[in-house]
């Protein structure tokens, strides 16, 4: 991965809330982790069902629309999945209330 | 429809009157246990098929989803986004609210 891309990853995980950035090719493999290994496989297979259905659903409730974000909010973290053409980046962050 | 949850939503009305106020499209707040539209801004087709998709398939898949990874935890509030809203998802006890803006 480029050296850009690896200095953005590095300033989000330095934030100060930022607990954990996944980043995941559409294969399900994550290409870069900042959590540790099985909780990130966990994390993945999850998020990539997730994704999934989010997708589906934006497209049954309205064929022109896209979905681009999703943000869930749970009592103990924040977890926000951004998808992309090729990948998909995971971000797990405290909230910060 | 639930007792409690008319009592909620009629207390709740003018709370929902400064909702729709803002930039926001419309709501739909629906019951947990019939999975039916309780109340909504939006034509009953629409509504519904909000209720059936976002409050059915997707707040249920995230509950499971944040469950596995730990049991403790669970979905406060779900932010989804597309191209041309956002829709805003509020799972409580009894039932959910869902804002499109």
């Amino acid at each position: 991965m480029s050296a850009e891309v690896e200095e953005l990853l590095k300033r989000f995980q330095a934030l100060k809330n930022v607990i954990g950035i996944v980043v995941v090719d559409n294969d399900g493999i994550p290409i870069k982790t900042t959590l540790e290994y099985n909780l990130t496989l966990h994390y993945v297979a999850l998020m990539q069902t997730l994704r999934e259905k989010a997708r589906q659903v934006v497209q049954d409730l309205d064929a022109t629309n896209e979905f681009t974000f999703l943000r869930l909010r749970t009592l103990l973290h924040e977890v926000m999945l951004c998808p992309q053409d090729d990948y998909f980046i995971m971000v797990l962050q405290n909230p910060c209330d | 429809m639930n007792r409690v949850l008319e009592d909620v939503i009629h207390r709740n009305a003018s709370v929902v009157d400064r909702i729709t106020v803002e930039s926001t499209q419309g709501y739909v707040v629906s019951d947990n246990i019939a999975n039916a539209v309780a109340e909504s801004s939006f034509d009953n087709t629409s509504a519904q098929a909000i209720v059936k998709h976002i409050h059915g398939i997707l707040v249920s898949t995230c509950q499971s989803a944040v469950r596995d990874i730990d049991p403790a935890n669970s979905v406060c509030f779900l932010r989804l986004a597309t191209r041309k809203f956002e829709y805003l998802v509020a799972p409580e006890e009894y039932f959910t609210v869902t804002v499109v803006q």
